[in-house]
């Protein structure tokens, strides 16, 4: 029922995934708000760009 | 009159006035307990309200996505010993999981969902961040984290 409604894009959910991951890590690893943002921005980018670029790579190959 | 009599001045206690013993925030056993039973409730035991209410909602949140997804919530299966690991990482999200098991209908998945893969990423992931938040949790009652 509620899997209808949530969407199936895939970057979409990688992108939620991240953003989790991100909003965990940041307010786990660091104390500080300014230190925790800067974290946050980093993770976040690392993690769709890292993605983005992984799969940029895997584009030539057979699937 | 001589001077050995008088009294030591006033800079100078007489004695030495014990420190208050530090008190902890908690007993790490328990915060670490609290902390599986339900994601931020341990760092709700330490005196970390907002911090508590900031990971319930991001480890919640990542579980129920996984389950939206349709992700499995994994079990010891013979001959896959990945799922030891797998079964592992889902109970670190403590009642969550063990609601979810009773509750769902779904359990095991649906693995021609194309969310699939994606749902039992959410499941493993937030039972391994509950699992870190365990470990978080305990460290702060014992003193080793401020």
């Amino acid at each position: 029922m509620l899997a209808s409604l949530l969407p199936t894009d895939h970057f979409l959910i990688m992108t939620v995934y991240a953003l989790l991951i991100s909003l965990f890590f940041a307010l786990l690893w660091r104390s500080g708000r300014r230190e925790r943002v800067a974290l946050f921005v980093k993770l976040f980018l690392a993690l769709v760009v890292g993605a983005l670029a992984v799969a940029w790579l895997m584009y030539p190959f057979p699937s | 009159m001589s001077d050995s009599a008088s009294p030591p001045p006033l800079s100078t206690p007489p004695f030495k006035v014990p420190a208050p013993a530090p008190r902890r925030p908690g007993n790490p056993i328990l915060a670490a307990a609290l902390a599986w039973i339900f994601p931020g409730l341990g760092h709700a035991y330490v005196k970390r309200p907002k911090t508590a209410l900031l990971y319930a909602v991001i480890v919640t949140a990542t579980f129920l996505l996984g389950l939206s997804f349709e992700g499995r919530l994994y079990s010891p299966e013979p001959g896959q010993p990945l799922t030891i690991l797998a079964t592992f990482a889902v109970y670190g999200a403590g009642l969550l999981n063990i609601a979810a098991r009773l509750l769902s209908s779904n359990p095991n998945g649906t693995i021609l969902s194309v969310t699939y893969e994606y749902g039992c990423a959410f499941l493993l992931t937030a039972g391994l961040m509950n699992l870190l938040l365990m470990l978080d949790a305990f460290d702060i009652a014992a003193e080793r984290k401020s």
